[in-house]
C-alpha cells in the first residue's frame, strides 16, 4: 500500500461526512425540531393560527383564603376528595414576630383557612393560591419519557391520559408540586386551566367562583384582556424565577417568604 | 443486506408502536387535545342561573355580593333545567359556611371583606336568620 491508498481512504471519509453533514443541515431546514419551537419566547413569536395564549394572574392582596377555588376545582375536574389530591389549593403564610414563617394548608383551604397562631404573635399573614404554573419551559414535559405531557398550542400544559404510563417522573420533576398521581385513573393528573371550559369561552372553575376576583384569567396575546390589564397595572412576579421555567401564572404582592 | 432487513424491521415496529396523530403539533398525540376538551362542564356561569332566577340574580347584583357568582355559594348543576327542581340548590347559611369568608382571620382583615368573631357576634344563630345572603344588609330583625 502506497500513499495513494491512504489518500483515497481519506477522500472517501471526507466525502461521506460532507454528504452526511449536508443532509443533516437540509433536514433541519425542511423540518425544524419540534423541541426547539416549544421553548422559545412565545408571546414574541408571530401568531400564525390566531390562537390565544392562556395565562393567569393571582392577586395575593385580594385572596381571603375561603377555599372556594379548591372546592370548585375538585367538583369540576372529578379530583378525589381526599385532602392530599389537589389541582389547586390555598396556602396561608404567617410570619411570626420572632421571624419564623409558618405555612399551612389544611385540606387545601377547603372550608376556609383558619389562623392557628395567636393574634399577638403575628407579624403578618397572607394567603397564596397555588396551581400548575403552565410553564412554557416545563420541567415535567422534559421529564416525560413517552410524550404524554406537553404544552398545547394555546400554552396549556396537558396530560394525555390515554398515553401516560404512570411512571410519575413528571410529579418529581415539577418544582411547584402541582401534579399528583390519580388513584382511580392511575395516571398523572394536574390543572388544565379547565381546558374543556375555556374552549367554549367560559372561565376556569376556580376563577368563576372566586368571590373577591383574586384570580384573573385571560389571553396574554390579547392586549385588551383583563389579564394583560392586570399585568400592566400591578408589579407581578412568577414563582421560582431562578428555575427559568417561564411560567404563565403571575402573582401580585408576592412576598419573599413564598416558596 | 442484513442491515437493510434490520432497518426495515425497525421502521415497521416504529410504525406500529407510535400512535396515530403523534407529532402533528409537537412531541405528543395531537388527538389528546380533543380528549382534554371533551369533559363535563359542571359550572355553568351566572347567565345560565339568571335565565330562570332573574329576580334573585338582580337582587344579588344590586348589593354588596354583586361580585360573587351564584355558583360560589350554590352547588353547580350538570343539567340546570331539570336538576334544580329535583335537588334545589338551597344553602343553609350556617356560621361555618359564611365564616369561610367572614370568620376573623388576620390574613384577610384588610382585604375589604368584613371580619367577625362570629361567636361574639350572635352566638349560635345561623347567619341567614337575620341576613339575606343576596343583600346582606336587608335584616329580618
Amino acid at each position: 500500500m502506497g500513499t495513494n491508498g491512504v489518500n483515497k481512504n481519506r477522500r472517501n471519509l471526507f466525502q461521506t461526512s460532507a454528504a452526511l453533514l449536508g443532509g443533516a443541515i437540509a433536514g433541519t431546514l425542511l423540518k425544524p425540531l419540534e423541541i426547539f419551537s416549544q421553548t422559545s419566547e412565545e408571546t414574541q413569536e408571530p401568531n400564525k393560527d390566531n390562537l390565544p395564549l392562556w395565562g393567569m394572574g393571582v392577586d395575593i392582596e385580594k385572596c381571603v383564603g375561603c377555599g372556594k377555588c379548591a372546592e370548585a376545582c375538585k367538583i369540576e375536574n372529578n379530583v378525589p376528595k381526599e385532602p392530599f389530591y389537589f389541582r389547586t389549593w390555598v396556602e396561608q403564610y404567617t410570619v411570626k414576630n420572632d421571624g419564623e414563617v409558618k405555612i399551612e394548608s389544611p385540606n387545601g383551604g377547603i372550608g376556609g383557612l383558619k389562623q392557628s397562631v395567636p393574634d399577638d404573635d403575628i407579624f403578618k399573614s397572607f394567603m397564596v393560591p397555588k396551581l400548575c404554573n403552565h410553564c412554557s419551559n416545563a420541567p415535567c414535559v422534559q421529564a416525560c419519557p413517552v410524550g404524554a405531557t406537553y404544552v398545547s398550542p394555546e400554552g396549556v400544559v396537558l396530560v394525555d391520559e390515554a398515553y401516560c404510563i404512570g411512571c410519575s417522573y413528571c410529579i418529581q420533576a415539577c418544582p411547584y408540586g402541582a401534579r399528583f398521581m390519580n388513584p382511580f385513573t392511575k395516571v398523572a393528573d394536574k390543572c388544565t386551566f379547565c381546558y374543556h371550559r375555556i374552549k367554549d369561552g367560559l372561565q376556569p372553575a376556580c376563577v368563576e367562583v372566586c368571590p373577591t376576583d383574586a384570580r384573573i384569567f385571560g389571553d396574554l396575546r390579547d392586549k385588551k384582556s383583563d389579564l394583560v390589564k392586570f399585568l400592566q397595572k400591578n408589579p407581578t412576579e412568577v414563582l421560582k424565577p431562578h428555575l427559568n421555567t417561564k411560567s404563565r401564572v403571575f402573582y401580585n404582592g408576592l412576598s419573599s417568604e413564598v416558596r | 443486506m442484513s442491515f437493510i432487513v434490520f432497518v426495515s424491521i425497525f421502521i415497521g415496529i416504529k410504525h406500529l408502536v407510535v400512535p396515530e396523530s403523534f407529532g402533528e403539533y409537537g412531541h405528543y398525540r395531537a388527538k389528546s387535545l380533543n380528549d382534554n376538551k371533551e369533559r363535563i362542564q359542571y359550572y355553568k356561569g351566572e347567565e345560565k342561573c339568571a335565565s330562570c332566577h332573574q329576580e334573585a340574580f338582580d337582587l344579588k347584583d344590586s348589593d354588596l355580593h354583586s361580585e360573587i357568582s351564584c355558583e360560589a355559594c350554590h352547588p353547580p348543576m350538570i343539567n340546570a333545567n331539570t336538576d334544580c327542581e329535583v335537588n334545589p340548590p338551597i344553602i343553609k347559611g350556617t356560621i361555618e359556611f359564611c365564616g369561610q369568608c367572614h370568620a376573623m382571620n388576620l390574613g384577610r382583615l384588610k382585604k375589604g371583606v368584613p371580619q367577625l368573631v362570629i361567636e361574639e357576634h350572635k352566638g349560635d344563630q345561623n347567619c341567614i336568620e337575620c341576613h339575606n345572603p343576596h343583600a346582606p344588609w336587608e335584616l329580618t330583625e
